[in-house]
């Protein structure tokens, strides 16, 4: 097994560092009794900061009447830190000890700082009573490599089944896995937990290999597959689980229409492709754009698979939880272990699969990493993928200086981009190109794209699709949403859509309303001419022409732009 | 022109809609306003009229919106109820009357100023109450009682109740409106209720939840540690969490 040959390489790197590392362990042994637990967790939160994920969403589970706890599929907010960043969940490493040495971490086993370990009956006591007070949704549990992966996800397994199977803990949980770690162990970890993520680390395999000596592409992307494998299985055997809806769908559902619907056959197919994607992004190229046949493919796998999970839920509700365990075991011949009854009960891990990656550690560019994303939703059934801005921890030569803090700016622009990804139909390819491998930080990705694409513009609200009013800069999913329900009941005036806050005020250039009192069809050329000369010069293609207070607000957006 | 002035509550309201609706005036000769105490500045040529409050008719009223109208109307009716606006007594009547009309396709009139109203209402309601849900604090109160107060613009204690109730099933919790005097009471393992909570029983509250509680410390030592350093953004912060929130957190409560 892979995964195997993985870790001899790691020993055989570990034995030269083996006396320090020792030394430093007994150092630690004597330091960790005299711990108290109000250190710890200074210590063991303050490593964790920097992972990125810190939500709660994408399943919901009503309490079971008895135990503590559920769990909101929008996800809740508790609280948010002096750096803005929402607080959902206890983000905690179990230990920060490790015998990685990842030159971007400030857990890498070469620095010398404190390191503790928590006990698992700390962190169950410590959610439990955080949760009680209503401080926090969950738990998040990642952990420093203790001796081994494999030892390591052994206590975080060990955590986790104390907490919901001794503590009775329904809330949420959010579960990394360590890479290298074996398959049972992972498996074991998606039953307890709500979300499972591993993290890519860096974009590319050359990044990977030059920042993380002890981690490869391929120890990252066997169980990032291993646990989708699961996601699958337990979607089938036990239906959508939480509400558990792939966050691609959107997209893919847009790819689908615009194919014209051609439906794929067996699973046998798709996965070939995603071995294939699998190949590649370990070969470390970008990965390939797949072709729309391939992309087709894909989606009608999905929506069958849909409707096949839909009639066996029922049929597996009724006969209860003990004959899910047995369909689970039966379709997974015996590769899946069995779940416990509370595992049955909630699925695996429901709320789906996130990874994180860094950014601008390496030089990689927007394209490359916003198609790497792609890849991992399309190929891996992604729920989220996070964006790390860099922040330089450890003073290493490997690692680039940046004068201007964390690239935040550019991190924020990649979020936004993925939301366009995920939920507006857009493709990587359409917001980026190798020519044009960068997002200009001045401009969001969809204004930009916008100005780059002004003859698909303006665009007639009343008659426009839902995916063609997402396009529009200001309209979001909700305001299209309300626009194509609103337009049912007559037509929708430049007011109305004001009055309606759907982001009438941000997109005025754009959409224009094709009415005769509004505007005459000569006006509508002129403007058509304008806007075309205007993707140079916005600014003033536009004021020229409106003086209504919302196109202002366009205009001085894109006065940031012209200067 | 006739004024019927009613209870602030859900019920007082929907019974204002019935008296109103049965007068026969006319839909343009009344007008509704939620409001409890004296009118100070009564307009010309205006006749007032008090509504006393009958759950009865209120039922009625909400059993017609949801047969006729739809359930998700009824839902946006309701919290729109609990609005600290007091035109939105008005607008609630206005959006029946339109209602009765046009069926299920109401709520999604938004070119119409009164389902606009209602439509902007529901959400900051709902809105208002979604924060809630993360940002109320328990403290324990010695008797192993769960205690929050919170001061919310809305009338939100019976909308979020019901979430907390879900989630910590077997845990006597009170959750307390300051500014209403009300408070959400839920025995463990029991159905939970609303009552009115008198001064002094809120003074007592207060004095006996256990500020020595050590996982107030913790929390706050958790709470200091998680924020990134190099991140830091006050603004964004503030945008977030604003600070009207922050006196009831235990986070940001620095003397105890």
């Amino acid at each position: 097994m892979c995964y195997n040959m993985e870790n001899k390489h790691m020993f055989a790197i570990l034995a030269r560092e083996q006396y320090l590392i020792i030394d430093r362990m007994v150092r630690n042994m004597v330091l960790q009794e005299r711990l108290s637990l109000e250190e710890k967790l200074r210590i063991l939160s303050d490593a964790a900061k920097y992972d990125v994920a810190c939500t709660s969403s994408g399943v919901e589970r009503a309490g079971n009447g008895k135990d503590l706890g559920n769990a909101a599929a929008c996800g809740i907010c508790h609280s948010f830190a002096a750096d803005g960043r929402c607080i959902s969940l206890l983000k905690i490493l179990y230990t920060n000890e490790c015998v990685f040495d990842c030159k971007y971490c400030l857990n890498r086993s070469s620095n010398d700082i404190e390191r503790a370990t928590f006990t698992p009956e700390e962190i169950c006591t410590l959610t439990m009573e955080f949760y009680r007070r209503n401080y926090i949704e969950g738990l998040f549990l990642s952990s420093g490599v203790l001796r081994s992966p494999n030892e390591t996800m052994e206590k975080i397994v060990q955590t986790l089944q104390l907490l919901r199977v001794k503590y009775r803990f329904n809330g949420y949980i959010h579960c990394k896995a360590i890479p290298g770690a074996s398959e049972d162990l992972i498996e074991a970890a998606g039953w307890f937990a709500d979300r499972m993520s591993i993290n890519m680390e860096l974009p590319t395999a050359e990044g990977l290999k030059a920042l993380a000596p002890h981690k490869t592409r391929r120890t990252i992307l066997t169980p990032m597959r291993k646990i989708q494998l699961g996601i699958e299985e337990s979607r089938a055997a036990l239906g959508m689980m939480g509400g558990n809806e792939g966050a691609y769908r959107v997209t893919q559902k847009r790819l689908y229409e615009s194919t014209g619907g051609r439906l794929g056959t067996s699973k046998e197919q798709r996965g070939t492709i995603s071995e294939g994607t699998l190949k590649l992004l370990e070969e470390g190229g970008i990965p390939g754009k797949p072709g729309n046949e391939k992309r087709s493919e894909g989606t009608g796998a999905h929506s069958q698979r849909n409707t096949r999970s839909r009639t066996e839920q029922t049929d597996i509700l009724r006969e209860g939880e003990s004959a899910a365990e047995e369909v689970l075991l039966e379709r997974a011949g015996n590769r899946m272990l069995r779940p416990d009854k509370l595992g049955a009960a909630r699925g695996f891990a429901a709320a789906g699969q996130s990874t994180q990656m860094i950014i601008g550690a390496t030089g990689e560019s927007d394209y490359q990493i916003l198609s790497v994303a792609e890849a991992l939703y399309q190929k891996f059934d992604l729920k989220r993928v996070f964006y790390s801005a860099f922040i330089r921890v450890n003073d290493d030569s490997a690692l680039p200086e940046i004068p201007g803090g964390p690239p935040l700016l550019r991190e924020h622009r990649l979020y936004q981009a993925d939301w366009l990804l995920r939920y507006y139909g857009f493709e990587a390819e359409e917001l980026l190109t190798e020519q044009k491998p960068n997002f200009n930080v001045f401009l969001d990705p969809k204004c930009d794209w916008a100005l780059r694409n002004l003859e698909q513009f303006p665009v007639e609200v009343n008659r426009a699709d839902y995916f063609t009013l997402l396009r529009v800069p200001g309209i979001g999913t909700r305001s299209a949403g309300r626009i194509v329900r609103a337009r049912q009941n007559g037509t929708l005036r430049f007011e109305d859509l004001k009055k309606a806050r759907s982001g009438a005020e941000t997109g005025y250039l754009f959409y224009y309303l094709c009415r005769k009192d509004d505007v005459s069809c000569e006006d509508r050329g002129e403007l058509h001419y304008e806007s075309t000369a205007g993707a140079e010069r916005p600014a003033e293609a536009v004021q020229g022409r409106f003086h209504d207070l919302s196109a202002v607000v366009f205009v001085r957006r894109c006065s940031i732009w012209t200067v | 022109m006739r004024v019927y002035l009613c209870e602030d509550s859900v019920d007082g309201i929907f019974t204002g809609v019935y008296d109103a609706w049965a007068s026969r005036l006319g839909h343009d000769n009344v007008k509704l306003l939620a409001q409890s105490g004296e009118v100070y500045e009564p307009e010309l040529f205006c006749e007032y009229q008090r509504v006393e409050t009958d759950p009865e008719k209120a039922g009625k009223v909400l059993k017609t919106i949801r047969n006729r109208i739809s359930e998700y109307a009824a839902q946006m009716l309701i919290r729109a109820c609990c609005s600290a606006d007091e035109e939105k007594a008005d607008d609630i009547y206005r959006f029946i009357v339109l209602g009765l009309n046009m069926g299920r396709r109401t709520s999604d009139q938004l070119s119409d100023p009164h389902v606009m109203s209602i439509f902007e209402k529901d959400r900051q309601v709902g809105n208002e109450a979604h924060h809630y849900l993360g940002f109320l604090r328990f403290s324990r109160v010695k008797e192993g009682v769960l205690f929050a107060e919170f001061e919310p613009k809305g009338d939100i204690t019976a909308i979020v109740a019901p979430h907390f109730a879900d989630r910590l099933p077997d845990e006597n919790f009170i959750i307390c409106d300051r500014r209403r005097r009300k408070a959400a009471v839920h025995p463990a393992g029991d159905q939970w209720f609303l009552t009115e909570v008198s001064e002094e029983l809120l003074q007592k509250m207060e004095e006996s939840s256990d500020r020595g509680d050590e996982y107030r410390n913790l929390w706050k030592v958790f709470f200091t540690s998680i924020g990134i350093e190099e991140r830091r953004n006050e603004k964004l912060q503030n945008n977030l969490l604003p600070k009207r929130f922050r006196s009831m957190m235990t986070e940001f409560q620095i003397y105890e």
